[in-house]
């Protein structure tokens, strides 16, 4: 217990409004205030209040998490990654999450957590559901063996190391949690898009019908309540909501791309068809069909296209610009200001440098294949395959695979042309 | 007895009669937009990539687009229909429900700026800048986003299943400047004013709708002044729209502020 105690206790006094001391409160779940005052969804007061209340009676808290049986999220495994951390006799680990993850990725999985600010690049913000590194078609979720690949062999060259010695049941119990941390930051998403589209203002009206006037003359108004609770046709949408979410979770498995066969062009060992298929896979790199050139640079050192963003730092990045420009409705003008200056600089999606032979996602060929078929989710990296299954994509499998090939080959340049070090521009990279 | 019988002949025969004119029971909507003030000179893109074959064309910003007169371009006015909710739609729309939408990456831009697209209607996407790598990502809120290359001769072809709430955004990552939206509706019920400012939508089921009034700059276009009353805070406003007339909300003068200007 005293474990769990501790850490809260730092995480209070990392984050930036602090109370005098360290008073033990209890962790709870945070709004998306991006989202909540957005020029998009500009969402007042009392409905934040009331998604909140729906959220924890569909998700529970940080400490006593809750799944509904239609997310198919396994209770027991969330509980063990669920509060504070603490060991039982038996020496079984509990709240898992908090020991191993909350600090970068957050209490919430937003990515904020009291280190994230330190680290480039920036742990990842849960609540969209967009994986990067993952063997499904781009708009797809990842799967359970995608989240555990990541999780055992860690993010190289990023700051998520690998938690392979943990036992497989808490890597499970970590999984479990991730997914629960995305559904419920979706379901927030679902539901603030849906108080803002179909809920707001309607006008109060007398026991005969007639619109009740204020002092200007005006019809008065107030706000239709967020209460699914006793209200029948806003249960039906949201558990509506809730099933599409959850369906696309419980379809990636059904969304993995699998390479024919055949179309496997080389045997890495015979070094004079990986050449071959390489040198078709450079010509691909330059040529304007599969274009990786414009973004990976005409050297592979990632030096092309440097001033686009992913997009999480594209979110921020435009609440940033809406703020500046235009204090919103007075009702957020304040709680505008707030929210942009607790983020943390924007940083630009640079793209990898080819010639380090790190590879985030993977260094198997297949992960490679991965990244060029569907390109990388929530990121300006293209798929150059089919979108979906069934679908027409802009380069075959072959020459996928001999693209592969050609990335494959970029670390180990010939010694008499070693590549120039990557130019760095300060100003983008900050 | 005969009374009795009388006043259900009366009412069925009226029955009919409104059924033969359900052909009326449509009605109109149209518009001029005009800015108000200046939003001064669009700024020319700095072309930084491909600079050969892009920087030929004068490209500028396209977030707003106006006439020599005020007149402003790209305003998307559509029906809101609340969640689950669908309009009925017009036997003339049958023909076009089908009929590709082109989005064209041409001369290092998209054409046209503004898409309307309807559920399940064929969206083609083209590539006609000879020589040119370009790619196409969209983000939705409600369908799933894509993020593909585009080739020449190539195009691609997408089927939206859902109505997104919004215009989404559409990129081309390769190009950064190069931006368009898509409104994907269920009904055909959206018009995207003309480099004239004008827009219509024909043949609305008569009845009071709620209109949102959407523009790139500031999103929900919100207390713009109409004909009577102003759009609400998020940029929608209820009107009435007759049978066999049009509703005509004459010129409508968006201050240059509104616009971020």
């Amino acid at each position: 217990m005293n474990h769990g105690l501790r850490s809260s206790c730092l995480l209070g006094s990392l984050v930036a409004v602090v109370t005098l001391g360290c008073d033990f409160q209890t962790p709870e779940f945070h709004l998306n205030m991006v989202q909540m005052v957005s020029d998009a969804t500009p969402t007042p007061k009392p409905y934040q209040e009331q998604i909140a209340d729906v959220l924890g009676g569909m998700f529970g808290t940080p400490d006593e998490p809750f799944a509904l049986p239609e997310t198919g999220l396994d209770i027991r495994r969330l509980k063990m990654a669920a509060g504070p951390a603490w060991t039982d006799e038996k020496g079984a680990a509990f709240g898992l999450y908090r020991q191993h993850c909350s600090h970068c990725h957050g209490i919430d999985g937003d990515g904020q957590g009291p280190t994230a600010l330190f680290l480039n690049p920036y742990p990842r913000d849960y609540r969209q559901g967009v994986y990067k590194f993952k063997s499904t078609y781009n708009p797809a979720k990842p799967t359970d063996e995608d989240l555990h690949r990541v999780l055992v062999n860690g993010i190289p060259g990023s700051a998520m190391p690998s938690f392979s010695l943990l036992a497989s049941a808490e890597i499970e119990a970590l999984i479990e949690y991730v997914k629960y941390l995305s559904m419920r930051g979706q379901m927030e998403t679902a539901l603030t898009n849906y108080v803002y589209n179909d809920l707001g203002e309607e006008e109060v009206l007398d026991e005969n019908g007639d619109p009740v006037l204020n002092e200007d003359g005006e019809p008065k108004t107030e706000l239709i309540p967020l209460d699914p609770e006793n209200d029948e046709e806003q249960r039906a949408a949201i558990t509506e909501m809730l099933a599409e979410i959850v369906e696309g979770w419980n379809e990636a498995n059904e969304q993995i791309i699998v390479p024919t066969e055949e179309d496997i062009p080389t045997d890495v060992t015979d070094m004079k068809k990986f050449a071959e298929s390489a040198a078709k896979g450079r010509e691909l790199f330059y040529g304007t069909r599969a274009n990786c050139v414009k973004c990976h640079g005409p050297t592979g050192l990632g030096d092309g296209q440097q001033d686009d963003y992913d997009i999480w730092n594209k979110a921020h990045l435009q609440f940033l610009e809406s703020v500046a420009n235009d204090s919103g409705e007075p009702q957020f003008a304040s709680i505008r200001e707030e929210v942009a200056e607790s983020l943390y600089p924007v940083r630009n999606a640079i793209p990898r440098n080819l010639r380090l032979g790190v590879y985030r996602g993977g260094n198997r060929r297949i992960d490679i294949f991965w990244r060029i078929y569907a390109g990388i989710a929530g990121t300006p990296m293209p798929g150059s395959g089919p979108a979906s299954p069934g679908a027409q994509g802009t380069l075959t499998e072959e020459e996928m695979w001999n693209i592969v090939d050609y990335v494959l080959s970029l670390p180990y340049e010939d010694a008499s042309q070693p590549q120039k070090a990557l130019p760095i521009n300060v100003e983008l990279v900050n | 007895m005969r009374n009795t019988y009388a006043v259900p002949l009366a009412s069925l025969l009226s029955l009919v009669v409104t059924c033969q004119i359900n052909a009326a029971d449509w009605g109109s909507l149209k518009g001029k937009f005009l800015v108000e003030g200046s939003t001064g000179d669009p700024a020319p893109i700095n072309v930084n990539k491909d600079t050969e074959f892009c920087g030929k064309h004068d490209l500028v910003d396209e977030t707003i687009v106006v006439g020599d007169n005020g007149e402003l371009a790209n305003v998307i006015v559509y029906i809101y229909t609340k969640r689950g909710q669908s309009l009925d739609v017009h036997p003339d729309y049958e023909a076009t429900a089908t009929e590709p939408v082109v989005l064209d990456n041409k001369g290092c831009r998209f054409d046209p700026h503004v898409i309307a697209v309807r559920t399940n209607q064929p969206l083609e996407i083209r590539n006609d800048d000879s020589g040119i790598g370009h790619n196409t990502n969209a983000s939705f809120v409600a369908n799933p986003g894509f993020n593909e290359m585009v080739t020449n001769d190539s195009p691609i072809t997408k089927t939206l299943q859902k109505a997104e709430p919004v215009p989404a955004p559409v990129a081309c990552n390769v190009h950064p400047w190069m931006k368009a939206y898509a409104v994907v509706r269920e009904d055909p019920y959206v018009a995207i004013s003309d480099e004239n400012g004008e827009f219509t939508i024909e043949n609305i089921p008569a009845g009071q709708h709620e209109f949102i009034f959407w523009h790139e700059a500031k999103g929900n276009m919100r207390d713009l002044k109409l004909k009577d009353g102003k759009t609400d805070r998020k940029g929608r406003a209820k009107l009435k729209i007759a049978p066999g007339e049009t509703l005509d909300l004459g010129e409508i003068k968006v201050p240059a502020k509104a616009l971020g200007k």
